[in-house]
């Protein structure tokens, strides 16, 4: 029994697609992937059904389509209105259901293969900047633009190939180095972990063995009557030293690898960013001084109220700090004692009333500027 | 400038709490003017508690829209308090306050507390406003949960013969009057530091005796004085403590405060021009803050708190007890209190209840609003989210200020239930499982059947 198409997915000659499934840049919208628009098989008939896209116009089409239309060599593309010639060496699964988004990728990727400085060939921060600036909006032109746009970015790309031809040959061996550099590192911790791996068993083993060793001697001692006291403490004493020598050995690893960072050659004149001043230990108190400067906190201050708690037990077996009492009483004793609220809260902080109202007179009287007089009053 | 000066200046005391006497008294008419335009008001709104003759009732209306507080105009406006009136029942209920934590063997922290939220609510707060009886009650069991002397409410409530409603209904207003600012300074461990300081000179071994006494003197005086006078708001705890301490003994005092400002020996060296540049730096510090000049500053503060201090020295005790000073005095005054009470704020637990009602009412109004506008569908979703748990809140707020209203109610109705209701419940176990078997059975044939 011949299968029955939905209606709306009736042949048409010429097998050219919809227009109207296409998306505004010209591709086809990512939920038409069940239909092949060049054949309208669609993918309940035909399970494994592979859409292919070339990259010259992303236009999809199934696999059987590709092999139909260009085993005989290079076609043009079977879209409407479509003019490029495609060949079938070409085609490939797009990586992306969104074939705007595969587009954007392949063409990023090409202009990075050509703009592919690092910041490290530039002199400034702002150098670097303006360059990524100038390749992104080149990336933009040719992923968004309209034609004459993307005719010119295209022209410009193409331009700057030729004249930074050195350059990014350059370029592109370092980074291959880099890469190379960075996959060899990769490989030897690796091999380093399993050559731990290995030893770490390894001495598990003989860490074994030599218990088994030393049980043994201790049962020959004791049949022979003798204990072998030594023997426990050497056995500690070794593994100690194993511990030790695990962790220099660690700390040689770390050095290596540093070094290996410090070696990395450096290209440009850039300036190197300064290391930043250690700091030194924490201050919970933000730099304030807490010395009294009105009195001491000396081991005489004590108070008999006091005295007669210092050998009670609920209070000393807290804990309880008696100086931290005596240092609190005598603060408080001592703090706000130059605190004058009637002159400081008519007046201001370490102003006196009467003075200031002697000081506005004799302002009124002279007629002299305020900024003088505050000099004189601090 | 000394730290400890400056790490007092960072204290909510000093920021929020401490002003000189003009602005201490300018607050309090201020909040008395206040109180004053806003009761007068609201009894012209509500005029029928208060007058009772028909001319008052035609009276108000026509006045509502000018209010004229000390006109002729307005017979239905009661005479109000002036602030040194206030002042004189704030007064009494502070010297309450001091009994009453006598009497329930607080601490002096606790007492001392308790004492200054209340007068520190009625600085912002007038008296007319919040029922200072009620306040006493609530700033005495709110003093004794912030200086680790917690109290149970209900043995609280039992001692004064209070519900427990009427403690917690003033609590967050208090919490609000007093700014949040719960640590209130005194100066009795300072009195503890500075005999410490005393005990530890050299020539005062041989005086312990007089040093106890004098002690034990001024911690009397600092149990009343300052908190029945202003000296909280005027002087620091330390001011306040010499100055205590110079009414037990005066020579004591003066010794501490001499051994304190000793700094004399930079006079000679600190000429103008003189070389050794950091040295005379350290040196003018050390002038500001133990010299000669600062120790004469801080001499008339003291002396100055110390006159504040005798007029309501411990003596004074039996002043406020005295039925005479009572009646003749305060009892007037509460009489008239009475009268020119705000209408709307007077009753705390009324109080609370419409607040919070008026909380819920706001908040089912607003998911209203959600629900009301465009977009259905999205905004039912939105109030599913974030209104729903509101309305939610609401609602259960309703539910327990119902149930606070009616604390003894509730439970006498449940013991009633027992007899008649158990009766009901174990007939319907038997209907229900009844039912259910025969779902269960009926569900078994038909899938029997299928």
């Amino acid at each position: 029994m011949p299968p029955q198409r939905p209606p709306t997915s009736a042949p048409r000659p010429g097998g050219v697609t919809a227009v109207s499934s296409l998306a505004p840049d010209g591709l086809p919208k990512p939920d038409s992937d069940d239909m092949c628009p060049v054949c309208k098989t669609i993918r309940y008939l035909n399970r494994d059904m592979e859409f292919l896209i070339n990259p010259e116009c992303y236009h999809s089409m199934c696999s059987s389509c590709v092999n139909r239309l260009f085993n005989e060599g290079p076609q043009q593309c079977p879209y409407a209105g479509c003019h490029r010639t495609l060949r079938r060496k070409g085609f490939r699964s797009p990586f992306f259901g969104d074939l705007s988004v595969e587009r954007e990728v392949d063409i990023r990727r090409r202009v990075n293969q050509v703009f592919n400085q690092v910041e490290d060939d530039f002199n400034t921060l702002r150098d670097y900047n303006n360059y990524l600036q100038m390749v992104e909006d080149l990336t933009f032109d040719l992923v968004h633009g309209d034609e004459p746009t993307k005719r010119k970015a295209e022209a410009q790309l193409q331009q700057w190939e030729a004249e930074h031809k050195t350059e990014i040959e350059r370029n592109r061996r370092a980074g291959k180095e880099q890469d190379e550099q960075s996959r060899r590192r990769l490989a030897a911790e690796q091999a380093a972990a399993r050559q731990r791996r290995l030893d770490a068993i390894k001495e598990a083993e003989e860490e074994k063995m030599e218990k088994i060793k030393i049980k043994e001697m201790e049962i020959d001692s004791l049949e022979r009557g003798q204990p072998l006291p030594d023997q426990q403490r050497v056995q500690l004493k070794r593994r100690g030293n194993k511990a030790v020598e695990a962790v220099t050995n660690l700390a040689a690893g770390s050095s290596s690898t540093a070094d290996a960072v410090g070696k990395l050659s450096i290209r440009g004149l850039k300036e190197k960013k300064k290391e930043p001043r250690p700091e030194g230990p924490y201050d919970p108190f933000g730099g304030l001084d807490l010395t009294p400067s009105r009195y001491k906190i000396h081991g005489g201050l004590s108070h008999p109220n006091v005295e007669k708690y210092r050998s009670d037990k609920a209070h000393v077996t807290g804990g309880y700090s008696f100086d931290e009492y005596t240092s609190r009483a005598m603060f408080e004793a001592f703090a706000g004692l130059g605190v004058f609220i009637e002159d400081e809260r008519d007046v201001g902080v370490g102003l006196v009333a009467s003075e200031v109202v002697g000081m506005g007179a004799a302002l009124a009287a002279v007629g002299g500027d305020g900024p003088g007089l505050k000099m004189e009053l601090d | 400038m000394a730290t400890e000066d400056a790490r007092y200046r960072d204290s909510s005391q000093y920021r929020l709490w401490s002003f000189s006497p003009t602005q201490l008294s300018a607050l309090r008419e201020k909040t008395n003017a206040a109180a004053r335009a806003r009761i007068s008001e609201r009894l012209l709104s509500h005029p029928l508690p208060v007058s009772t003759s028909k001319q008052d009732l035609s009276a108000p209306t026509s006045n509502a829209n000018t209010p004229d507080p000390d006109g002729n105009s307005t017979p239905a406006l009661p005479e109000f308090l002036t602030p040194a009136e206030e002042l004189t029942l704030v007064g009494y209920y502070t010297s309450e306050i001091l009994r009453a934590s006598e009497a329930l063997h607080y601490a002096d922290e606790i007492k001392a507390t308790a004492a200054m939220f209340l007068k520190r609510f009625y600085i912002t707060n007038s008296i007319m406003t919040y029922p200072p009886a009620e306040m006493f009650f609530v700033a005495l069991f709110f003093a004794c949960k912030v200086d680790t002397g917690h109290v149970n409410l209900a043995e609280y409530t039992k001692i004064f013969n209070k519900s427990a409603e009427e403690i917690l209904a003033g609590e967050f207003l208090l919490c609000q009057g007093l700014r949040f600012a719960f640590d209130v300074k005194h100066p009795y461990r300072a009195l503890r530091g500075a005999m410490m300081e005393l005990a530890s000179l050299p020539d005062m071994q041989k005086d312990l005796k007089r040093l106890d006494e004098a002690e034990a003197k001024a911690r009397k005086v600092l149990q009343f004085s300052p908190l029945m006078t202003d000296a909280y708001f005027h002087y620091t705890p330390s001011q306040i403590m010499l100055a205590a301490l110079s009414l037990a003994d005066r020579g004591l005092a003066e010794r501490l405060i001499q051994e304190t400002f000793h700094f004399v020996a930079a006079e000679g060296n600190d000429t103008p021009g003189g070389g050794g540049g950091d040295n005379n730096k350290g040196n003018e510090e050390k002038a500001r803050v133990i010299g000669s000049q600062i120790r004469d500053k801080v001499l008339g503060a003291i002396e100055g708190c110390r006159d504040m201090l005798s007029r309501e020295l411990p003596e004074r005790k039996d002043h406020w007890l005295n039925k005479q000073v009572i009646k003749t005095q305060i009892t007037p005054l509460r009489k008239k209190l009475l009268k020119c009470k705000d209408p709307e704020r007077w009753n705390l637990v009324e109080l609370q209840r419409v607040r919070r009602e008026q909380a819920a009412k706001k908040m089912d109004s607003d998911d209203e609003d959600d629900l009301g506008g465009g977009k259905k569908v999205k905004k039912e979703e939105d109030g599913d989210i974030f209104g729903g748990d509101l309305g939610h809140s609401a609602k259960k707020r309703k539910m327990t200020v119902k149930k606070e209203e009616d604390p003894f109610g509730g439970p006498m109705v449940k013991k009633e239930d027992p007899f008649g209701g158990p009766m009901v419940k174990k007939e319907e176990p038997f209907g229900g499982t009844k039912v259910k078997k025969e779902e269960d059975s009926s569900f078994g044939r038909f899938g029997g059947a299928l």
